[in-house]
């Protein structure tokens, strides 16, 4: 292949040419459009459109009024025997959306037509078993590149023009069960990813890699008593070990294999400068062999996104024993109490608590449950530390010596969380954050016939029951500063896809009936509905061209959800699944 | 996402796709018998200088030759527990098994699965909400071994062990989230935990001990014994201790059919019966130095 890459570039150069001159300016993007990205209406060039992860446009043109009125204007096809859960926020820059779908391909389209210009398909390995559905949540761009997560555990940047790999980087190594599906984030010229994997074994960690080349700067594990390292001039150099030592929060040699992997991705604010990373439930799932709180399993971080150094942590769920993973996403957001400005940052949390943290240094101000029902924990204290109910902690497999099934154990809410990855919203219009959650339970018990590899093994039953007969879902406005619930729409089947606000006073939220809704974000009355065909697990977008506001979703059922059975299966067994982006603008 | 042993889901993926799984007239047409192993798993099925190499292997080779066909072997990766393997690999096939040049393409599967324990208590097992068998798609039979635990420790470093109460002061060397790793965790309120060291495989535990990491490795008796046969080493014994408190001592292993397809089952369950009753069996299990110990269903009728 060497000899024929001059030749190549070239050519591509030569293309790169032929498309400037069709078309308008095609600036590469830059660290500044990021961090602009949020104000910008005419592009959304970063996952939460925004490095904060707001979710917020400034738009206006479909508001309360219009928005009745929006319309379908493309849809384009993922196409291939490949339809699984679509989880993508799509993203558009210079009249180009880049999209990922399902299996680790990518796609370009032209905004205005729903032209493909051009498809990746990562070539994935034959024996390749990622641990939870095939799912992508999108790509980061940069300069000219397009940047994203493959399902064997490698980031990918393609030329944006042409789809073809500039570089490709192993981040892990998918046999020891490894995987990328968040949506990477470009700060300060690096690509900055977690990883995914929930195998038994896996420790989780954070790392940057040089934007344009893919070169690794840092990376930092998220489990206490590994160590972080930096590149400096091409060497590797240690960068402390996380939490100090080994062994402070963890029995024996079992923070070797830790768990809390970061799969979800992260935030960033640039007014404090830094990243903002949630960390998955500790290995192995069964509590009392792990005596401790399990650092930083299920924590949010703060992170110096110059070395990744942990600079603070917040651990919602200590010595979790329920599955209650703690990746969901840190919203930066502004708030004025007693004439001061508090830097704060929102998060809803698998465990079914809100909390309210003061993003400077992760100091707790406020918690408060955001579902109906919790049965694990009576409570936080002043520090935000859960106070168990231990009643509600699932047993110990291993004193199931009688072969018998041991006694049930009610967790509400289910480890699916009473708000799983899907990503809330922030409007600095209405001070409120928009929650997508679910309200469901679990029971777990005891399961000591069980078999692995040929061999006995000890495991744990569970099952996921809706609290409710009439809705699982339920989309929850809430004031951060009091934690009172402004509106709520409930609906039948659990709610998986990300809900964005505008300054028009909506807010859009896929269900997985397969319905585009548009919600009055004050009151919270339905002003819109539309069919796209398949459930959408997905998180909208906004941006204006030429005079018109677009709104887009990726549609097509899939996600965790189907993977669970008894009631819950049934409730969804019928939705059919798909793979398409649908783009809506108002009639001119 | 979700860590549990996930035993309630297979029932309910419903996503479309035709599984390859093979009638005993088809298997016996196509000349060829598809046999599902574990991959990396010794000394039940590994590889060798490219080589398929044993006891799962072995026993495989002999079912088809008594049947008059070729073996092909089908390597299953193994997921979170059994359930999920039966699913993957003897009734419904992997999601991931696509054939993009050829998408009405069968999903690979194995027509007998080795190394499946034969336990009423699990195969008939029943989803708590549903009532409806979990494992119903397959039938699990022909228990052709008997598996149970077993210590191996060195004794330049430990005089002997006689009880678990050793591993309260010395190291042990376990494999990550097996039965030994969750009894050595947890037992006797966790005494033995500090001193649990976790590894990828039996062997890399069994390796640890040799460069003095560990004082001892609990493992499958198989392992255990076929590490033992291999190392040849008198410095490294088998302890005599028991294991109290362990939820199963022992479990017969067996093979799996998918449920349409009882009659290649039966065909097979002949062939493997009678090489228990004729000692063939016992002869291949020895050829790995593995102690042989006859399933229940013999047991109780000699």
């Amino acid at each position: 292949m060497k000899h024929t890459t001059l030749g190549k570039g070239f050519a591509v150069s030569l293309l790169a040419a032929a498309i400037s001159f069709s078309t308008a300016v095609t600036a590469g993007v830059t660290d500044q459009d990021i961090l602009n990205d949020q104000a910008t209406t005419d592009d959304v060039i970063s996952n939460g459109m925004g490095l904060r992860g707001q979710r917020y446009s400034p738009l206006t043109k479909v508001n309360g009024d219009t928005v009745k009125d929006l319309r379908p204007v493309w849809a384009f096809s993922f196409g291939g025997e490949k339809q699984r859960g679509q989880e993508s926020q799509p993203v558009v820059k210079d009249g180009v959306m880049y999209v990922t779908a399902s299996y680790s391909r990518v796609f370009a389209i032209d905004v205005k037509t729903g032209d493909e210009l051009w498809q990746y398909d990562a070539r994935l390995p034959d024996a390749i078993m990622p641990c939870c559905d095939v799912i992508n949540r999108g790509v980061a761009l940069y300069d000219d590149l397009v940047i994203f997560g493959t399902l064997d555990a490698k980031l990918v940047a393609l030329n944006k023009d042409t789809g073809k790999v500039v570089w490709k980087k192993k981040v892990e190594d998918y046999q020891a069960g490894y995987s990328l599906t968040a949506a990477p984030i470009v700060v300060k010229g690096k690509v900055i990813t977690g990883v995914s994997g929930g195998e038994f074994g896996v420790v989780g960690k954070v790392e940057a890699y040089d934007a344009k080349t893919g070169q690794l700067a840092w990376t930092r594990p998220t489990v206490e008593g590994h160590m972080g390292y930096v590149w400096k001039d091409g060497k590797k150099v240690e960068n402390g070990i996380s939490g100090g030592e080994a062994g402070k929060t963890w029995p024996g040699d079992m923070w070797k294999t830790g768990g809390a992997a970061t799969w979800l991705g992260g935030t960033y604010d640039p007014d404090v400068d830094l990243l903002f990373f949630g960390t998955g439930n500790p290995a192995p799932w069964n509590s009392h062999l792990r005596p401790g709180d399990n650092l930083f399993s299920s924590s949010r971080l703060g992170i110096d996104p110059d070395d990744g150094k942990i600079v603070w942590h917040f651990q919602s769920t200590p010595h979790d024993g329920w599955d209650y993973d703690g990746v969901n996403e840190l919203i930066s957001f502004d708030y004025t109490a007693e004439g001061k400005t508090i830097k704060a940052a929102g998060t809803a949390d698998r465990n079914g608590f809100f909390y309210v943290l003061n993003r400077e240094n992760g100091d707790f101000i406020r918690g408060f449950p955001f579902v109906d029902k919790i049965t694990w924990a009576k409570g936080l204290d002043d520090k935000g530390r859960p106070i168990y109910a231990d009643a509600f902690r699932p047993g110990n497999p291993a004193e199931a010596t009688d072969g018998k099934q041991g006694s049930s154990v009610v967790a509400a809410p289910s480890f699916l969380g009473g708000k799983n990855w899907m990503p809330m919203s922030y409007s600095k219009d209405t001070g409120l954050f928009y929650v997508p959650s679910n309200e469901w339970e679990m029971d777990i018990w005891n399961e000591p016939v069980s078999y692995k590899k040929g061999a006995a093994y000890l495991g744990a039953g569970f099952t996921i029951r809706s609290i409710n007969e009439d809705y699982i879902g339920v989309l929850r406005a809430i004031d951060p500063k009091t934690g009172k619930v402004v509106w709520d729409y409930k609906n039948y089947a659990p709610l998986w896809g990300g809900t964005m606000v505008t300054a028009g006073n909506l807010v859009f939220m896929g269900n997985p009936e397969g319905y585009l809704m548009a919600f009055d974000a004050k009151t919270g009355e339905e002003k819109y509905k539309f069919n796209t065909g398949s459930g959408i697990v997905g998180t909208p977008i906004t941006w204006d061209m030429d005079g018109e506001q677009y709104v887009s979703v990726v549609s097509g059922w899939g996600g965790a959800v189907p993977l669970w059975g008894g009631e819950v299966a049934k409730r969804v067994k019928d939705f059919n699944q798909g793979g398409m982006v649908w783009t809506f603008k108002l009639p001119k | 996402m979700n860590k549990f042993t996930t035993l309630v889901i297979c029932a309910s993926l419903a996503f479309a796709g035709q599984a390859h799984s093979r009638s005993f007239d088809d298997v016996v047409d196509s000349g060829e018998l598809i046999v599902g192993v574990y991959r990396n798993f010794p000394p039940f099925s590994y590889q060798q200088d490219g080589q398929p190499k044993g006891v799962d292997i072995d026993v495989g080779q002999a079912i088809a030759d008594e049947m008059g066909l070729k073996m092909q072997l089908h390597w299953v990766i193994p997921d979170e527990n059994l359930d999920d393997d039966l699913r993957n690999n003897v009734w419904k096939g992997h999601y991931l098994d696509k054939d993009d040049e050829n998408p009405l393409a069968l999903k690979k599967l194995a027509d007998v699965m080795m190394r499946i324990p034969y336990d009423r208590e699990y195969a008939y097992r029943q989803d708590s909400q549903t009532g409806e068998m979990v494992n119903e798609q397959v039938v699990m039979f022909g228990p052709y071994q008997r598996e149970s635990w077993r210590v191996a420790f060195d004794t330049e470093k430990l005089e002997a062990v006689k009880t678990m109460a050793v591993f309260q002061y010395h190291s042990i060397g376990v494999e990550l989230d097996s039965l030994p790793d969750f009894y050595l965790s947890s037992a006797f309120a966790g005494r033995m935990r500090k001193n649990v060291h976790h590894y990828s495989t039996p062997l890399m535990a069994f390796e640890g001990m040799k460069s003095g990491e560990v004082k001892a490795v609990m493992a499958m008796r198989s392992e255990i014994d076929a590490m033992l046969f291999a190392e040849n080493n008198p410095r490294y014994q088998v302890a005599e201790n028991g294991f109290p408190s362990i939820g199963k001592q022992k479990w017969d292993v067996g093979m799996a059919v998918k449920s349409t397809y009882r009659q290649l089952g039966y065909a097979v369950e002949e062939v493997v019966d009678k090489m228990v009753r004729d000692g063939r069996m016992e002869a291949i299990f020895s050829r790995y130095g593995i102690t042989y110990e006859l399933p229940a269903l013999y047991q109780d009728v000699q």
